[in-house]
């Protein structure tokens, strides 16, 4: 029989044959920058489409557009020129000219960027053949370049924010004209912007690789190489984050994960928004929650400071309307109740209820949703509403609330920082679930039809947020929805890479990695 | 043998187009559009109408499979519906990944369980065979990603001898077993457990007959009488809990791929399913089907090498 024997000095070889194999740590400042992510892969890097987390990042770095967001915000009125230089509009808000800068290259030597590729890549944004947002763009009539610097855009009516739809996200971003008629299908995956990093590679379901585009306008990043990893499991990014291997990571909105991250050397987290607002929506056609004293007395059972407390205070605020915090046009005056479990009852009783009453709602199985949505039946059960939660896969889950099978949707969702686009897509009735320009009205609300609509065309900005605020007041008379939570964005980073910017916004839901970002040290 | 190649080789086929029919029905079944997972959930209906459009999805489901059909016998897997690329792209590029884990960890895992097994059934009773027994009893109940966390935790964060993500393309061999190495020996040992029993169990039958007592009668050696006359018997059992093993390490690494950043097909049919991807789920199958396949031949085979008895008919 074989015999192990170890001796010490065997012991201390193995050791040293392993610190001899470990990772160097690097004296000088590092250029080359890796990043864990959860995501399991890229869908589609065609700005146009890319409607993930993930993609939604990366063509971030890759991409730019006229004009952009001051990097780390999200806010709209923070939006400074970015390809173009400098714009004007006609008296009338309908005509914009844009002045573009001179000499600005696309990647991997397909030349200047010219008004002829800005006039491509917003016409192929506005075609719903050729791209998911589409109806961002219905207001657009023309789109021409009046010479190789100029664009003039002509709207068939004023719209509330014109530079939303030319900013550094979604339709906005400017893509290669010439790449893209050359590339085809493939462009998806071999993309061609002009941002502070071009696309080298892509490892399917490992990595994809970017490298400093050397001819960025605003000058040659600091960062030589940008490394963004797949990580998916939780777990193995916070190892991976822990040994080193990775300078940032996506983090976990949970109050454990942030004591744990916060605990670990050299260690920081970024929290930034946009927050993405859960709501609660209650359909108002079926019943019991057709009659609004069943709506109200759920509207009192529902504390929505226990979800924030128990999903952690660090990133997730109560909710208070039914329209994200940071959108333009955002008010908190709007006569949203708070918890009273006695007043609660009451309306319950009175509408025929006196024993309380059982509801079902078919929740995703994501376990952010699953863990608030657990809060919440609790709740509700101390006024003596019985929620049956029916948790389903998400995909199947996504399928299900837009065929109106769930009187209760739970959903959370973060847009374009104008009230406008969350109150279109979820309260409008045109948005209305099972119409054939059906969005996310899962309540089929249709108690602001008149002001979402006027505002949208309205030219005075003080009267325009009035409309944006009556709407909100109205459907919250009407308990459309509930609003429960706020919940940012949350990124673990060592705290010698420095992004370039303080990092507490970001319209691509992940970090912006920026000419800009660099290491200390 | 050639007949008996032909008739499993029909049957192979016959079961491939059973379980094709099945998947391209299941999952259209299954609710969750993939025109949502790819557009998002701002898409208005009408760029849902024309993605369905652009993938075919607008046709009734009978084209659509005789398509599928089609494009199938001809070796055609089709796009993926989500990224675009050929399925058969999209599988190539992590196949690497899954049999070269596989492979190492059918490797150690034999080279371990077997010795174990046998020196368990030597031993029977006594110290060596309990520790061996009361181990492989632990591999068998231990779930292969709290194996996975713990190596990854002592060898990878403690004592640093392996990077955490597993999934390098080193640069030189030593770079890539390096990588691997965790991953690997988090399948090998659950691999070795049923070998370790299989094999105890197969000696202990073995060393109690006829012409074990005969072989030591004549005279040879403890080490031939073990190695060679009782050992040689028992590699029928043993390699079909091989052949029945890889192919589950095969379709259930997706654990272990998970959570050692490593790409593979467990992971890629997860992926395909979250994300509703019809085509590249069906191809997918296709995949998997054939390896079974493969494997379960290449079994059948080794016994006419191992047992000159054995035959085909």
């Amino acid at each position: 029989m074989m015999h192990l024997r170890f001796t010490k000095a065997g012991v201390l070889a193995a050791l040293l044959a392993g610190s001899a194999l470990a990772p160097l740590p690097a004296l000088a400042a590092k250029t080359e920058l890796t990043l864990g992510a959860a995501a399991a892969d890229i869908g589609n890097l065609d700005p146009h489409y890319s409607a993930s987390t993930t993609d939604r990042t990366l063509v971030a770095w890759v991409f730019g557009g006229l004009v952009r967001f001051a990097p780390g915000t999200t806010d709209p009125a923070t939006i400074e020129p970015d390809l173009a230089e400098s714009w004007e509009s006609s008296d009338d808000k309908l005509v914009w000219t844009f002045k573009l800068r001179k000499g600005v290259q696309f990647h991997h030597n397909y030349g200047e960027v010219t008004a002829e590729d800005v006039v491509f890549s917003l016409q192929k944004s506005a075609d719903p053949q050729r791209s998911a947002f589409a109806t961002d763009y219905a207001a657009f009539e023309k789109i021409e370049a009046v010479d190789p610097y100029t664009v003039r855009i002509t709207l068939k009516n004023v719209i509330p924010s014109v530079l939303g739809p030319l900013a550094n996200y979604a339709g906005g971003f400017i893509v290669s004209k010439k790449a893209y008629e050359e590339r085809g299908e493939s462009f998806s995956r071999n993309p061609v912007g002009f941002g502070p990093f071009q696309l080298d590679s892509i490892e399917p379901g490992v990595a994809v690789h970017f490298s400093a585009h050397k001819d960025y306008f605003r000058g040659t990043p600091k960062l030589t190489k940008v490394t963004y990893r797949f990580l998916n499991a939780a777990a193995a990014r916070d190892l991976a984050f822990v040994a080193g291997e990775v300078d940032a990571a996506t983090g976990l909105a949970d109050p454990n994960w942030l004591k744990r991250t916060q605990a670990i050397e050299g260690a920081t987290v970024d929290i930034f928004d946009p927050a993405e607002l859960t709501l609660l929506h209650i359909n108002t056609k079926k019943p019991p929650f057709d009659d609004i004293r069943v709506r109200r007395a759920l509207a009192y059972a529902v504390d929505s400071s226990r979800v924030a407390t128990y999903r952690g205070a660090e990133f997730t605020r109560v909710a208070k309307s039914v329209v994200p915090s940071n959108n333009l046009g955002y008010t908190e005056d709007n006569g949203h109740v708070t918890f009273d479990a006695d007043k609660a009852k009451a309306l319950l009783a009175e509408a025929g209820y006196p024993d309380g009453l059982s509801v079902k709602m078919i929740s995703s199985q994501l376990p952010s949703y699953e863990s608030s949505n657990q809060v919440l039946q609790a709740q509700l059960e101390e006024v003596g509403i019985n929620m049956e939660l029916e948790p389903v896969e998400h995909a199947t889950w996504h399928q299900m609330i837009r065929q109106d099978v769930s009187p209760l949707v739970s959903y959370g969702a973060a847009r374009f920082p104008v009230a406008d686009v969350y109150l279109s897509q979820f309260f409008h009735s045109s948005s209305a679930i099972g119409s054939p320009t059906a969005v996310t009205n899962f309540s089929h609300c249709d108690v602001a039809d008149k002001q979402i609509e006027a505002a949208r065309v309205e030219t005075d900005p003080a009267k325009q947020l009035e409309l944006w605020h009556e709407a909100q007041r109205l459907i919250i008379e009407a308990v459309c929805a509930i609003p429960t939570t706020e919940t940012a964005g949350v990124w673990a980073r060592r705290e010698n890479l420095n992004w370039g910017f303080e990092f507490k916004g970001s319209m691509s839901l992940g970090p912006l990695v920026t000419e800009l970002t660099h290491f200390t040290e | 043998m050639l007949p008996f190649l032909i008739k499993r080789l029909g049957f192979a086929a016959l079961t491939l187009f059973c379980v094709l029919t099945l998947v391209f029905l299941i999952v259209r079944i299954l609710p969750g559009d993939p025109a949502l997972v790819i557009l998002g959930d701002q898409a208005s209906p009408a760029s849902i109408a024309a993605l369905h459009k652009r993938l075919g999805l607008d046709q009734p489901v009978l084209v659509q499979y005789g398509q599928f059909l089609l494009q199938a016998v001809q070796g055609n897997l089709g796009n993926s519906m989500v990224t675009g690329r050929p399925v058969s792209e999209e599988i190539l590029a992590v196949l690497p990944y899954t049999m070269e884990l596989t492979i190492a960890a059918l490797i150690l895992g034999v080279l371990l369980g077997v010795p174990a097994g046998v020196w368990a059934a030597v031993k029977r009773n006594r110290l060596p065979d309990y520790v061996l027994r009361f181990i492989s009893l632990l591999g068998l109940s231990l779930p292969a990603f709290v194996a996975a966390i713990i190596l990854l935790m002592v060898f990878a964060i403690q004592l640093r001898w392996f990077p955490v993500i597993s999934a390098g393309t080193g640069e030189t061999i030593a770079d890539r077993l390096r990588q691997m190495a965790l991953p690997t020996i988090a399948l090998a040992l659950i691999m070795m457990t049923y070998i370790t029993r299989v094999t105890r169990s197969a000696m202990l039958e073995v060393l109690s007959q006829d012409f074990v007592r005969t072989a030591r009668a004549k005279g040879a050696s403890p080490a031939t009488v073990v190695w060679k006359h009782a050992l040689g018997n028992c590699l029928i059992p043993i390699t079909t809990v091989v052949g029945l093993y890889l192919g589950i390490l095969i379709g259930n690494s997706v654990l272990t791929e998970i959570v050692f950043s490593r790409p593979g097909l467990g992971k890629l049919i997860l992926t395909a399913l979250t994300q509703r991807d019809y085509t590249l789920l069906q191809g997918m199958i296709v995949v998997y089907t054939l390896m079974v396949v493969v494997v379960n031949l290449l079994t059948d085979l080794t016994y006419g090498i191992l047992d000159p008895r054995v035959q085909y008919k």
